[in-house]
């Protein structure tokens, strides 16, 4: 850590483990729904909805708060400067943390905004948009006053920016069903799949590049070539969501064709990745950031790119919209494409915030692994009970429920793997809070051989 | 490539494909209108999307496929259980669901507000979007009937018993719901013309009957269905 504003970051991240370890214990209790029969008594206190909106809401708060965080982490260095104002940064931390708390206790009482994803009651939505214009103020104001532009701070701010402008499409009502979704993916998939595909690629690329010493050039040409891919194929692939909600039929081929594409930039990400590594020009001191890092890569390509490529094209999507496929792809790509990265910022920043050169990561190896192996194993039983569902229910016609009754069993080994995740999770979080320095066996210092000449 | 040329690609990309979007978006909004029937989108009706949001609905049902999987899609709901049977669900959900292994939260919702949810659940079945679901697509499951009677030697009305959604709450040598009673051995107890009433409208048989009419069955599919029933014995 090279200046003093990086210390910001520290307690975007303290403030950001807390509501992941939540979230997964909420996603816990709906496994649980699934699973076993849940009491009317209960279901009339705290339903499936209310769960689910935390589940989500939970998910949304701790990962802005990380994108934030890592973002507060990252200017310093790339500008060269000190952050406009701490003050500011830390009002906006507690701003954020006061509402989304205050939402989620709302969504208790039922103070909802009743649309999927986008439950903040708007009166809330007026304290987040304040909240992200000050952040956006004391970033910019950073890189102005600084004048140093690069390609990743550049990227990282207009990733930030259109994830802010995007919100506000979520906070109007809408009458026309059809409008209020179409307006509801400008939020939804141009926020994964275009503004934090752009924060997520700055943060990945900087990080590359402090930790292989690869030289910014080559790091910020590849950057752009992905950033631009992502733009292309993902700004139109918005249309793999508007095949069956009423809007014209053209989307199918342009949903169709665009989101079949989507994959690319992933690829490329994984193939710089592999590439930057090969041609480091400097030893891994900490290998579990790195492991990190390129388990970031590869499970965002399997992620997104695979499973979201497997049931984008209409003549699938036709039998999976709405089902446990959706749930299986959705739990891999958010993990492995903005659970990790977040993780990898955690483990990359927290250690040298800390003054960690070279830190102790066994008991964060077994946070990984198990967190990456449970994650896969529910993305396969959702995928399963995804296959039941539309094989039993669209195929064959049979009622919901008794498509349902088949899917319970792989419900219930969910669960079991939540379980292990959430243990995972636990190990991380425990480790992230007591980093210490590994005791480095002495070694011996190398040495030439004496020459014979 | 140089850093410039990959400069480039990332101006260009993104404003092409920005462009053609909000070109796409602007033609969208000209064809809605037509495609959702918006001339009968009533006070009522957006009254019904209100209450829909209130409630948080959506974060267990799904609509067009967007929302909660925990619970039956509603895009062609009053199509699949008649508008009646949408409100006794809605209403007594407690009494809906006493044998259902999931439930439904009793929520207090007034009569008012049902009938707005009603009128919204009927506007969004009538949107034109590409025949999706697939379970409630007329054209498809009358297929899967008509496969059923061809291939297995079936009886009309045990493809109508499988299609129609009789198999949402009751079941079958224990297959389908259990809302309802099983049927396994229904013939026993009711003859022919007492189930047909009794399909047409449970009360008249048996006043304290919870079941819904099944107002949506033409009178072919119901003399199939009870013909079918009354043969389990």
């Amino acid at each position: 850590m090279k200046y003093q504003t990086q210390k910001i970051a520290y307690w975007y991240f303290v403030a950001a483990l807390p509501l992941f370890v939540l979230q997964v214990v909420v996603g816990l209790w709906l496994a649980v729904n699934y699973t076993f029969t849940v009491p009317q008594a209960v279901v009339n206190v705290f339903s499936f909805a209310t769960a689910r909106a935390f589940h989500t809401n939970l998910l949304v708060l701790w990962m802005l708060l990380g994108f934030m965080g890592g973002t507060y982490y990252i200017v310093p260095e790339e500008t060269e400067s000190e952050i406009f104002s701490p003050a500011l940064a830390y009002v906006q931390l507690i701003a954020l943390l006061v509402t989304g708390v205050t939402a989620l206790i709302g969504f208790l009482f039922g103070w909802t905004q009743g649309r999927p994803l986008l439950e903040i009651p708007r009166q809330l939505d007026f304290v987040v948009v304040i909240g992200a214009i000050i952040f956006l103020f004391n970033v910019g104001m950073t890189m102005i006053r600084a004048n140093r532009w690069t390609a990743i701070q550049g990227t990282l701010l207009g990733g930030l920016l259109f994830l802010a402008l995007l919100y506000l499409f979520g906070m109007p009502f809408y009458n026309n069903e059809v409008i209020d979704w179409y307006y509801w993916w400008w939020v939804i998939h141009l926020w994964v799949e275009g503004a934090w595909e752009l924060v997520t690629a700055a943060i990945f690329a900087f990080i590359l590049m402090k930790m292989t010493g690869v030289d910014r050039q080559v790091v910020e040409k590849w950057l752009y070539v992905e950033i631009g891919l992502f733009m292309f194929t993902g700004i139109v692939g918005t249309g793999h969501h508007y095949y069956w909600i009423g809007a014209p039929s053209y989307w199918l081929w342009f949903g169709g064709i665009f989101s079949a594409l989507e994959p690319l930039p992933i690829i490329l990400m994984l193939l710089d990745t592999m590439h930057h590594v090969k041609k480091r020009q400097k030893a891994i001191l900490n290998p579990l950031t790195w492991t990190y890092a390129v388990g970031c890569a590869i499970f965002h390509l399997i992620g997104a790119g695979v499973f979201g490529f497997a049931h984008t094209l209409p003549q699938i999507n036709y039998y999976t919209h709405g089902s446990q496929i959706t749930v299986s792809h959705g739990h891999l790509a958010f993990f492995g494409a903005y659970a990790l990265l977040n993780l990898t910022i955690f483990y990359f920043a927290m250690p040298q915030i800390k003054g960690i050169a070279v830190y102790d990561d066994r008991r964060g190896r077994i946070g990984f692994w198990t967190m990456t192996i449970a994650m896969i194993v529910m993305g396969l039983t959702f995928g399963v009970a995804g296959v039941l569902q539309t094989y039993i229910e669209r195929v064959l016609g049979m009622g919901y429920m008794t498509a349902q009754s088949y899917m319970r069993l792989w419900m219930g080994v969910t669960l079991v793997a939540g379980i292990f995740f959430l243990g995972g999770l636990l190990f991380t979080v425990k480790d992230l809070l007591s980093l210490r320095p590994a005791r480095i066996p002495e070694r011996t210092t190398y040495q030439k051989p004496p020459s014979f000449s | 490539m140089t850093k410039r040329i990959a400069f480039h690609i990332f101006l260009w990309g993104t404003l092409f494909s920005a462009v053609l979007f909000l070109w796409l978006t602007w033609d969208t909004h000209h064809q809605v209108a037509a495609l959702s029937h918006a001339d009968t989108l009533s006070a009522e009706v957006i009254a019904g999307k209100r209450a829909f949001e209130k409630y948080n609905c959506n974060d267990c049902h799904t609509i067009l496929g967007f929302g909660g999987y925990y619970a039956p899609d509603l895009t062609k709901v009053v199509k699949r259980l008649g508008a009646e049977g949408v409100r006794y669900r809605i209403q007594s959900p407690d009494k809906a669901f006493a044998a259902s292994p999931r439930k439904m939260p009793v929520q207090g919702i007034s009569v008012a507000e049902l009938d707005h949810l009603v009128a919204f659940f009927s506007w969004v079945g009538e949107i034109d979007n590409g025949d999706w679901p697939p379970q409630d697509s007329p054209a498809r499951l009358s297929r899967a009937a008509l496969r059923l009677t061809a291939g297995a030697g079936l009886s009309p009305g045990a493809a109508v018993f499988q299609t129609k959604g009789c198999m949402n709450c009751h079941a079958l040598h224990g297959a389908g719901g259990d809302t309802g009673p099983a049927l396994d051995t229904i013939g026993r107890d009711l003859p022919l013309e007492e189930l047909e009433h009794y399909i047409r409208d449970p009360k008249s048989v048996d006043p304290a009957a919870e079941m819904p009419a099944q107002s949506q069955l033409t009178d072919r599919e119901l003399e199939a269905v009870a013909a079918f029933l009354a043969s389990l014995k």
